[in-house]
């Protein structure tokens, strides 16, 4: 427990700590909070998009900068750091280590996400999160896109020694009497998505180096007029940000690998496919970047490898879908709001990967390509799977950080509502792309069906948007007035709430 | 598993030849090319219905998991795993 | 680790896989299929620029911003661009092909039917990006 509030702890003993249980606690309190001002973000579009015409946002350029710093921001400065609160905070305890392998290095990595945040948040750049020359390098106004590019690059080295620690920590520093198939399936979640922060991060870090030099004047990387190639940049960009996305999506699936079979009472389905299907999926996750491309003038050749590749990885995403119902068959299974967020999670995540697989396939990327449809898509990944894994996922390990139960009512509520809102939003925007609306628009023409759909979309925003409110309020409240939890069974399941090996907090 | 490979073989050749056939025959006239409209939107639509047939085996598979195997339901019994306590991975 | 059997996971596996090769072989078809340019087709250059779209025509004439074609007849976009990246779409006809500074890229329709269709830029572009819009004429051939 690091965070009991009523006992409360000087705040510098936790922003000065190198324990994986604070560095833990401070990365959770961050990317939460970096959650409500990327969604802050999100629900500012869907008023404005409401209508055609202007609502709220002014002008164009405006609105071209918060949808770059929403995308921005939720995947670098939630995704990401949520995933490395509860890798931070579980994986020496999984693999029964006194802390990571490398303490300081850890805080290090931290402290090193506000300043880049910070940089991307005073700069509001435009050019979208993917940063496309030749517009970034020679029409983005600055210094808005060389803060960005900063920001990135700061938070790139911080993942990278982020997952340094991950896979030293649970390959080197794991219990001796450990064998590597024994350590759970969310460390080796872990491990995966850092083996592959490794080998893809560098690509973008290249990338964005040659980005600033060109922005600079010095070089023609990706400059036309210096004679170089924008689709350079694609592929360096999609090489690091395909992988990226299992990056984020392996981690969400670790934690519903340790919800689901404890609120089923039953072990997982197959521990062995579990570990099979997430190496494979790191693996596979590199032969598929260019499907991003299609549309810019790849051979016919060049686009069926991409789309073979792509479609290789759908088997290992679908074992873990098999590994989770399995799992749930024949158990006895207890409905609380960690589980309700799993098992949504677990059915956004077919669906989103659904509409993947009809993106996969060359020519559909025709009618799909930029569009709305790309957007809703991408959006059941990263909310309906990743957020909703990583949501249920602190509702989980709540008790466990601060003592308190939160409260189970306004937890149901939360997830019924952001369900709700899901689907609302994104599959409705699955549609509005097949009309035709292109992504990355201010305005749009008063087509009929265009306006009804995003009435739809904004209306499922905001019920999502208080869905939040209602978390953020249970949160707070409770771990500082919640019941106290019992420490080994908090969600009354009879079974062992978590390893014997508990953490120790030095300051504790 | 014999009338399963059967029915596979079935399926492929009726599948193939009418592809084989119509990609001998598209023709390149004035007033006879090929609409891509036309085939993009009948490949999504038998996606659609791929996806579709998929998706209502996977989610109603998971509705009726959760029906069924909740604590509430009249034949609901404890798993075997119950009375160790250990719903952690098995080692 | 786990002492059942395995085999409704095989099937499953093989189910996905098969799935896959069905998705796979059907779309290579397609694509196939609809980027074969027939050779008489008509070649229109299309250049894209922050933020309209000029079309011209083989004779020389240049059109802005709407776009002039005949049915019953083939025609190749040759499509460019002076500045940055944008995407030459027709989305009535199913066209989409990136406009990418320092190369051409090829896409080609037959329009069958007489109507107006809107063309948009489907790749951002900058602070027009969501008005960078035209139109497309498809005409009965005047003959």
């Amino acid at each position: 427990m690091v965070l009991e509030l009523q006992k409360p702890r000087p705040v510098w003993q936790i922003m000065f700590s190198t324990h994986h249980t604070d560095v833990g606690l401070l990365y959770l309190i961050m990317s939460i909070a970096f959650l409500f001002m990327g969604g802050a973000l999100a629900l500012l579009i869907r008023a404005e998009l409401f209508l055609p015409g202007s609502q709220l946002i002014a002008d164009a350029m405006t609105f071209n900068r918060i949808f770059t710093v929403h995308g921005t921001t939720l995947i670098f400065l939630f995704l990401l750091p949520s995933a490395s609160a509860v890798g931070n905070y579980f994986v020496p305890i999984m693999v029964r280590y006194k802390d990571m392998a490398y303490p300081k290095l850890n805080a290090i990595a931290f402290w090193m996400i506000p300043p880049g945040g910070a940089l991307i948040w005073l700069g509001f750049a435009d050019f979208t999160w993917y940063a496309t020359p030749p517009y970034s390098i020679i029409s983005a106004p600055g210094p808005a896109a060389d803060m960005w590019i900063f920001g990135l690059k700061i938070l790139g080295i911080s993942s990278v020694l982020g997952a340094i620690n991950f896979v030293v920590t649970i390959l080197k520093c794991k219990h001796p009497d450990m064998s590597i198939g024994q350590v759970p399936l969310l460390a080796w979640a872990f491990l995966s998505s850092s083996l592959i922060v490794l080998v893809a991060i560098p690509t973008f870090a290249a990338a964005l180096l040659m980005l600033l030099t060109d922005r600079l004047g010095v070089t023609g990387f990706f400059n036309p007029a210096m004679g170089g190639d924008p689709i350079a940049y694609a592929h360096l960009f999609w090489f690091t940000f395909h992988p990226e996305v299992y990056v984020l999506v392996i981690p969400a699936i670790g934690m519903m690998y340790e919800i689901i079979p404890r609120f089923s009472r039953k072990p997982i389905y197959s521990k062995s496919s579990g570990i099979f299907a997430f190496v494979l999926l790191s693996i596979v996750s590199f032969s598929s970047w260019a499907h991003h491309m299609y549309a810019t003038g790849m051979s016919f050749t060049e686009k069926t490898v991409f789309m073979l590749g792509t479609l290789a990885a759908v088997p290992a995403s679908g074992m873990h879908v098999f590994n989770f119902v399995a799992t749930m068959w024949n158990g006895r299974i207890k409905f609380l709001t960690p589980m309700m967020w799993a098992i949504g999670g677990i059915a956004l995540f077919f669906s989103a990967g659904a509409g993947g697989v009809a993106n996969a396939a060359m020519p559909l990327d025709f009618t799909t390509h930029d569009t709305y449809w790309v957007v809703g898509h991408f959006h059941l990944f990263v909310m309906g799977t990743i957020a909703f894994g990583t949501i249920g996922f602190i509702y989980y390990m709540f008790p466990y950080v601060t003592g308190r139960m939160y409260n189970e009512t306004m937890g149901k509520v939360h997830f019924i509502l952001s369900f709700v809102g899901t689907i609302l939003v994104f599959f409705t925007q699955h549609v509005l792309g097949l009309y035709g609306m292109p992504r990355r628009i201010f305005d749009y023409p008063a087509i009929p069906e265009w306006i009804a759909m995003n009435q739809i979309a904004t209306v499922g925003a905001m019920i999502i948007g208080v869905s939040m409110i209602i978390f953020l309020i249970n949160l707070i409240h409770s771990s500082a007035k919640g019941k106290p939890a019992d420490i080994h069974d908090p969600f009354g399941l009879g079974g062992k709430y978590y390893y014997p090996f508990e953490s120790k907090n030095p300051h504790h | 598993m014999k009338n399963l490979l059967g029915l596979f073989l079935v399926l492929a050749i009726l599948v193939i030849i009418p592809t084989v056939d119509h990609v001998f025959a598209a023709a390149d006239e004035p007033g006879e090319y090929i609409d891509r409209r036309v085939l993009i939107w009948n490949l999504f639509f038998r996606m659609m219905v791929a996806a579709f047939t998929v998706g209502a085996v996977v989610s109603g598979t998971m509705i009726w998991l959760c029906w069924r195997f909740r604590e509430s339901h009249p034949n609901a019994k404890p798993t075997e795993y119950e009375k160790s306590g250990n719903f952690g991975e098995s080692a | 680790m786990g002492h059942h059997s395995n085999w409704p996971e095989w099937i499953y596996v093989g189910v996905i896989i098969a799935l896959m090769v069905w998705v796979g072989a059907e779309a290579w078809n397609v694509e196939r299929l609809v980027e074969h340019v027939p050779s008489d087709a008509e070649v229109i250059i299309v250049t894209g620029q922050q933020w309209f779209w000029t079309f011209e025509h083989e004779d020389g004439t240049k059109e802005v911003g709407t776009l002039h074609v005949e049915t019953g007849k083939a025609y190749k976009f040759e499509i460019v661009s002076t500045d940055v990246n944008h995407s030459f779409n027709i989305h009535d006809y199913v066209v989409l092909m990136d406009a990418v500074p320092g190369r051409v890229n090829t896409v080609w329709f037959a329009p069958d039917k007489a109507g107006e269709h809107d063309i948009q830029c489907r790749e951002y572009c900058g602070l027009i990006h969501y008005n960078m819009r035209g139109k497309l004429v498809v005409e009965d051939p005047t003959t």
